[in-house]
């Protein structure tokens, strides 16, 4: 019972901010910052399999086109255009990782860095359906009416709040859930040592697939709801310098856990970093990023999620009585 | 005449020029403890290799349990009830020894990943099971006291205790053992030898690969020697230790 006291306070805290405050501009940093922790979480998902991907924010610009296209030809409502957008991450994400994860190590990044600028060309050129730069405007969702309640999600940022606080949620949820269960230890194998793993038993690519899929399948949601929240979607909505983002925000945050380390990443990065700019002056983004990133690298190569082990000096590994440590061997 | 669990056709592995192993033929009969002896660099390791299926790409044919095996992946392999003991440092370093040995017991679980993944009570409850097996692993290797112990810490003997241990782990019915006694005490090798007997004991099939020629003679009632990729003798010890062209393998042979 004791683990799941600080996630639910976490989730206590969430849930009730808008008490705190309902002012738009906080909120949207917020809002925000979810949608970085929902991709952030699948990045660090693949890294600990071993793999660098480093197109994630193409599996979000593959989601918000999806959505934005089937809910402004379509007219399907928003709900199922996150839907959509997700399987459609995920197709995606199954048919590059089958091919793509057999490279493994830089391979893997290289090709997913490319795979990213991929997806911007083909948005910017394929004008029949993105329309290319002057990209598409979806819309936020439409008014719902529960008795006498009323949800605007254009009168106020509350409800897409509470929107992305639950796709957080359950992204979280299936991300620990993954990395508690048997799944969780072939990643760690398949991470520690790849050989030995497929000696063992372990299929590496199926397992490397399945979490690539999961990633792919959260990372198209998040941009989905992203665009629909910005009520925008071009080329350049999602980037290659967001994919540098999530890779940032993942080591921040760190990649020891799988949730907390994300969404750490992402509030600071994220939320903190935007407030920060806004507070000071245009184009500081990069420069109080860059130190953020310095900081954390050198004092806490472990990630935020480190400090509270940090401070309170609790050894890392303590189980290590009982090893007889004898002379140091040369590998 | 008892069927071969392990048939091996004409295995032949090149790098570029050299050829690693040529030819090689085998027979391998249920339950046999059969040692595998050469100098170095005579083809031993590549022939695990290939048997693994760590090298895919070779000429040839193996056939375990009636069905062609070559050509498949490591884990389809290991599926099949092939086990290997790796000769060179072969663990996964950044966790304890009983971690190590319970990540090896994938091919164990009955449950899938669905149940894994919203936690069933079968699940959990071969969890705790799969924890006391892998428990039960480390005792024979002498393991059980470090069982908490960071693997990437532990002394190279103990290293090659813990991968006996690891590939047990899989429920191999052909346990490939690579240099098991390489940089262990005289204990320890003791330990190593006793494990090998009762493995045989129970039916395992058992090929070794040692350097050290003695034990091997000591425990292996069949012997094969190879010689730059080359079988060179197949028999007994007393046989194949008085070879002319084992003891030339091994001696070297005075030109003229």
């Amino acid at each position: 019972m004791k683990k799941v006291i600080p996630p639910a306070v976490g989730l206590v805290l969430a849930l009730c901010f808008p008490l705190v405050t309902t002012d738009p501009f906080i909120l949207s940093l917020l809002i925000e910052a979810g949608v970085w922790a929902i991709a952030v979480m699948g990045f660090v998902a693949i890294l600990r399999t071993g793999e660098f991907s480093l197109g994630q924010a193409a599996f979000m610009a593959i989601g918000g086109y999806a959505s934005a296209l089937v809910t402004i030809n379509l007219g399907i409502p928003f709900w199922f255009g996150l839907v959509f957008a997700g399987i459609m991450a995920a197709l995606v994400a199954l048919a590059l990782g089958v091919v793509v994860l057999r490279l493994g190590g830089i391979y893997f990044a290289i090709v997913t860095l490319v795979f990213g600028e991929i997806v911007r060309i083909v948005a910017l050129n394929w004008q029949g359906l993105t329309r290319g730069a002057t990209g598409l405007t979806p819309s936020a969702p439409g008014t719902i009416h529960i008795g006498s309640i009323t949800i605007d999600f254009i009168a106020s940022k509350v409800p897409f709040y509470y929107v992305i606080v639950l796709l957080v949620l359950v992204a979280a949820v299936v991300f620990w859930r993954a990395d508690r269960s048997r799944l969780g230890r072939i990643f760690r194998s398949i991470a520690s040592n790849e050989t030995l793993a497929e000696h063992m038993g372990i299929h590496l690519m199926k397992y490397k697939v399945i979490i690539f899929v999961i990633a792919g399948f959260f990372t198209g949601i998040a941009g989905a709801f992203f665009c629909h929240f910005t009520l925008f979607m071009g080329p350049t909505t999602f980037d290659v310098w967001d994919s540098i983002m999530i890779l940032i925000m993942g080591i921040v945050g760190g990649t020891s856990s799988v949730v907390l380390g994300p969404i750490i990443g992402a509030l600071v990065l994220s939320a903190g970093g935007a407030y920060l700019t806004s507070a000071l002056m245009v184009g500081m983004k990069p420069l109080v990023y860059g130190i953020i990133v310095i900081v954390v690298v050198v004092l806490l190569p472990g990630g935020l999620v480190d400090l509270g082990r940090y401070i309170s000096r609790a050894p890392r590994i303590s189980s290590l009585q009982g090893v007889k440590r004898h002379k140091k061997r040369g590998n | 005449m008892a069927m071969p669990i392990l048939e091996l056709r004409k295995l032949t592995k090149r790098f570029g020029n050299l050829m690693a192993l040529r030819e090689f033929d085998l027979d391998i009969n249920q339950g046999e403890l059969i040692g595998v002896i050469g100098p170095n660099g005579s083809g031993k390791t590549t022939l695990f290799n290939l048997i693994s299926g760590y090298y895919r790409h070779f000429e040839g044919e193996i056939i375990y349990g009636g069905k062609r095996i070559s050509g498949l992946r490591p884990d389809q392999i290991a599926r099949k009830g092939i086990a290997r003991v790796f000769q060179s440092y072969m663990l996964y370093e950044d966790t304890s020894v009983l971690e190590n040995t319970t990540r090896c017991c994938y091919l164990r679980c009955e449950t899938n990943s669905w149940q894994s993944f919203f936690n069933t009570s079968r699940y959990r409850k071969e969890e705790v099971n799969q924890r006391a097996e892998a428990e039960e692993l480390l005792q024979p290797v002498g393991l059980a006291e470090l069982r908490d112990s960071l693997a990437g810490k532990l002394p190279y003997g103990y290293c090659r205790l813990l991968g006996v241990a690891m590939a047990l782990a899989t429920n191999p019915t052909l346990l490939l053992l690579d240099e098991p006694m390489a940089g262990i005490s005289h204990d320890e090798k003791g330990l190593v030898i006793n494990l090998i007997k009762k493995l045989r004991d129970q039916g395992i099939t058992v090929m070794l690969v040692e350097h050290d020629v003695k034990a091997v003679v000591d425990i292996c009632p069949r012997l094969v020697v190879l010689d730059f990729g080359r079988k060179i003798a197949d028999g007994r010890p007393e046989e194949v230790t008085t070879d002319r062209k084992v003891i030339e393998a091994y001696l070297g042979v005075e030109q003229g």
